[in-house]
């Protein structure tokens, strides 16, 4: 599980993440919503000690994981980030082995188990026939899968997810979150996801965070968290919740009277 | 199978070194070759003419062979490095200033009468290794910012410092005529000193700056995807990039201090390898290495021959032939897009 | 198919440069000059006594068992040196730029001003190299370093210093007679010219031009260096050189300061690139100076003023009778 205390990140002396406190279990999805500029992917990076914090502190299970060296780090916690910009000549199969790197010596020797991970962790996003393809001519979102099976292959509790379905079609949308709830569900992983899609938080997430200027304005279930007080002031929109008319699911709607 | 790209290059700079041998501004009939090569291994006595041929092959090529080996070596080597560091295709060892500082040690020193002796004609080398190496620290000083050295602010101090320097040489070379073709062929690029001494002084430099690269093929692979998932992925970014660069730029420093300013040699033959041979960069390194000391050797027998007795310039055949190749890399990649 | 025509292209230029070495009808390593002495490579051997033992230019002691006989000239001046004595058949090699006397075109080349071939002068079997204030001292060091006997002659500022460098070349080459001969006949031309000098009542200003591909700021001689022995000859024969308080050998004169000095000859060290009389007319704003409206504006063999060697006398005789045609009829 994943507890973040008081975290606190300035950039300079615009503070973008204020006290922020928050708890993943492991087995659970935990979706972090907010408007831009809320401080999603600051505190994503802050938790994956990338961004350095003023105050706070990020804990599993005892270990005071920022003050871990990198390498250490990362076999706690793995990052899925946006694809953006990937290097174009690498191939799926070289990118998903990068992510065994806390296990590997410095020369980055693969064993026959580190093989057997990558692979396991490629099938899992079902991107096992796209081993050999070049990153660079592959789709969105086949690039995202590449990216959450490196994540993968770190076999990590902890699960860390940067928007990665904002540059994806539909499709490739749900396919991705489907993997996301079965790998947090069957697997075990506390999984905290940062979205800014509040539908697919709704139908995915076991609970929901609500991110407003660097602030943790309410935790909860989806039902809790996505009110239409709440969403309202936060995205400066009035919108309507209704409930999905044969699922049991939340539907976040603009409301236009 | 897997070994097929190292197999490949090797027989290529096997090739380019029996082609130095072989060639040169005196003729020695490949008969003749033959027979000294014999002779070596059954150590027997030569009669005139292949006394004096062996003498040649021994004293004068094999010498220069080995400095212009290590010279493409580290110019290869630092260049995939450079590459691979600022995750730009067109980096080359030269991207922070290293031979601009180098050209102004070395021609600094020129303009001063050093006596004969071993430090005497050790001052130019000397001059350039130390310019080289004070430019990259100077740069690296600038472009901080706190703890992280971002890579554009290095691109930026470099080329501030290289306009500088580059200016402050050309005065330099302005004001002191007499030594003015001298400071032009020194910059160009060439072996300016003969026999073993050159080779054996930078043995040391390159031994320690290519072998901490060819320990970090697999940091550069982590780091080609940024910064922030190299360190997410375990790598401690800072501490690896400026243990890389000084690696890199050791190598440079040695390699110019000697032989001058050779260009492309550091960007085309890492964007060969990796056209031909993928963006791995555990393999990258030891290939643009090998490839590196392979192509600058060949470059090296065409500088010494085309105008025999004279030499070229080794810098000015490869922009010779460096540039046109380039353009032809540059339209293939285009249709194939890898970086 | 990239990799194939790539090692197809690379073997093509292979074959191109190794055509480049392809022996020239008689190369260097075929001379058919007979060759007296053993063809081994020459070493040092222990003084005796008909050793010559001197101290070059870069303070190395240099020692020759006896007169060199196979003798590679790294210089012109050298070249013309060796020639003028008579040791002209004791020379088996020389560099690009030597071109005179005739006779030198005939021998072998080992580099030029872009490098020397240490393999070239290797294979002529020298038993001494005679190198001067041009070549740099890496060059003397490889040339050492592979056994051979290496000579830097000192770039001579004075004639007085170019005496002693015939009198040097004499001693290596065993023509002490036939040096010391030259140089008295040398100083009794010199002599006659300064003996004339000495009753003018005036020095007229002289402009010597080395390039002027830029009108408004040419080059002009200096003050004397390795290649330039101008700014001493002007003034042996009679003449001040607007150029010697200017800091280097070859410093560039702005057209302004040209117009104020206003110097009363003109002398056209560019002529063999093609400046003329008529040129310098011609160009913007020189018409104003006094040495081109009085028609005083001369073409120079710069070979007479730039080479330190014998020629240097018939050029100082040359500026002589241009500055004073009066008193050199």
């Amino acid at each position: 599980m994943l507890r973040i205390e008081n975290l606190s990140v300035s950039y300079g002396p615009r503070h973008v993440l204020g006290n922020v406190s928050l708890e993943v279990n492991s087995g659970e999805v935990l979706a972090l919503i907010g408007p831009n500029g809320a401080g999603k992917s600051t505190l994503v990076r802050a938790v994956s000690g990338v961004v350095a914090v003023q105050s706070g502190k990020v804990r599993t299970n005892g270990n005071d994981l920022l003050s871990l060296p990198p390498m250490q780090r990362a076999r706690f916690l793995a990052v899925v980030p946006q694809v953006v910009s990937m290097p174009p000549a690498f191939t799926v199969w070289e990118t998903v082995l990068l992510g065994r790197t806390p296990y590997l010596n410095f020369l980055g020797q693969v064993s026959v188990r580190d093989e057997e991970v990558a692979r396991l962790a490629l099938a899992k996003v079902d991107a096992l026939d796209l081993a050999e393809r070049r990153v660079g001519e592959l789709s969105g979102g086949e690039q995202q899968r590449v990216l959450l099976a490196r994540a993968l292959a770190q076999a990590t509790p902890i699960l860390l997810l940067d928007e990665p379905t904002t540059n994806l079609d539909l499709h490739y949308q749900v396919s991705f979150m489907e993997i996301v709830r079965t790998l947090a569900h069957t697997d075990g992983l506390a999984v905290l996801i940062a979205l800014h899609d509040l539908n697919l938080a709704a139908r995915y997430a076991n609970r929901v965070a609500l991110l407003v200027a660097g602030k943790i304005k309410a935790v909860g279930t989806p039902r809790q968290v996505l009110t239409p007080e709440l969403i309202s002031a936060a995205y400066h929109l009035p919108v309507q919740v209704v409930s999905h008319p044969f699922e049991d699911v939340l539907l976040v709607l603009p409301d236009n009277h | 199978m897997r070994h097929l790209p190292y197999l490949w290059t090797l027989l290529f700079l096997t090739l380019a070194v029996i082609f130095s041998i072989a060639i040169g501004s005196v003729f020695i009939p490949p008969a003749d070759l033959g027979r000294i090569l014999v002779g070596w291994l059954t150590g027997a006595k030569f009669p005139e003419p292949l006394k004096t041929f062996a003498f040649i092959i021994a004293s004068i090529r094999l010498p220069r062979i080995a400095l212009v080996l290590l010279t493409g070596a580290a110019l290869g080597g630092s260049g995939a490095a450079y590459q691979g560091l600022f995750r730009n295709p067109l980096a080359d060892p030269y991207l922070i200033g290293v031979a601009s500082g180098a050209g102004l040690g070395a021609v600094l020193t020129m303009s001063v009468k050093w006596p004969y002796s071993f430090w005497g004609l050790m001052a130019v080398p000397a001059a350039a290794f130390v310019g080289a190496l004070l430019t990259v620290f100077l740069v690296y000083a600038l472009a901080r910012l706190g703890k992280t050295v971002p890579t554009t602010n290095l691109i930026l101090a470099g080329v501030a410092f290289s306009s500088f320097a580059t200016a402050l040489t050309s005065f330099l070379m302005l004001r002191s005529t007499g030594e003015l073709r001298r400071a032009i062929s020194w910059l160009l690029g060439g072996a300016s000193q003969a026999g073993w001494g050159p080779v054996l002084t930078v043995l040391p430099y390159l031994a320690i700056g290519l072998g901490i690269l060819l320990l970090s093929g697999h940091a550069l692979n982590l780091l080609q995807f940024g910064d922030d998932q190299a360190q997410q992925l375990g790598l401690n970014v800072t501490r690896t990039r400026t243990l890389i660069l000084l690696a890199a730029s050791l190598a440079t420093a040695a390699a110019v201090s000697f032989s001058g300013i050779i260009g492309f040699i550091g960007l085309i033959v890492p964007h060969v390898m990796r056209l031909w041979f993928g963006a791995d960069y555990r393999r990258l390194l030891l290939l643009s290495i090998i490839g590196g000391a392979g192509v600058l050797l060949l470059a090296d027998v065409i500088a010494r021959s085309v105008m025999a007795p004279q030499e070229l310039p080794v810098g000015i055949v490869t922009a010779l032939a460096g540039a046109p190749f380039f353009l032809w890399v540059l339209r293939r990649a285009k249709n194939q897009g890898y970086w | 198919m990239s990799r194939k025509l790539t090692f197809a292209i690379l073997t093509f230029v292979l074959l191109l440069a190794a055509c480049g070495q392809v022996p020239k009808g008689g190369g260097p390593a075929r001379t058919s000059t007979p060759v007296a002495t053993s063809t081994e490579i020459p070493t040092l051997t222990p003084p005796s006594d008909t050793s010559i033992i001197l101290t070059d230019d870069l303070g190395r002691m240099v020692t020759l068992a006896s007169p060199a006989q196979r003798i590679i000239s790294l210089a012109p001046s050298n070249t013309e040196i060796l020639f003028a004595i008579g040791a002209g058949t004791q020379v088996v090699g020389r560099d690009e730029t030597s071109d005179y006397p005739e006779e030198a075109k005939h021998l072998p080349t080992v580099g030029g001003w872009s490098g020397f071939s240490s393999e070239s002068i290797v294979a002529l079997h020298p038993d001494l190299v005679l190198a001067a204030d041009t070549n740099p001292a890496e060059l003397i060091a490889s040339l050492e370093n592979l056994g051979l006997t290496v000579y830097r002659l000192p770039n001579p500022l004075t004639l007085e210093e170019l005496y002693l460098n015939l009198g040097t070349v004499g001693a290596l080459t065993g023509h002490e007679t036939d040096a010391a001969a030259l140089v008295e006949s040398l100083k009794v031309r010199v002599a006659a010219v300064d003996a004339k000098v000495a009753t003018i009542t005036e020095r007229p200003t002289v402009y010597y031009e080395l390039d002027a591909t830029d009108p408004t700021k040419p080059y002009v001689a200096g003050h004397a260096g390795p290649t330039n022995f101008v700014d001493p000859l002007i003034t042996r024969a009679g003449g001040a050189n607007i150029g010697a308080q200017l800091q280097s050998e070859w410093p560039q004169i702005s057209l302004e300061q040209l117009v104020a000095d206003n110097p009363q000859f003109i002398l056209l060290g560019d002529a063999a690139y093609g400046e003329t009389p008529e040129k310098v007319a011609a160009r913007t704003g020189w018409n104003v100076l006094t040495a081109v409206q009085t028609g005083q504006v001369y073409p120079i063999d710069y070979h007479l003023v730039s080479i330190p060697g014998p020629r240097l006398v018939d050029g100082l005789e040359t500026l002589a009778k241009l500055l004073h045609p009066d008193l050199f009829k």
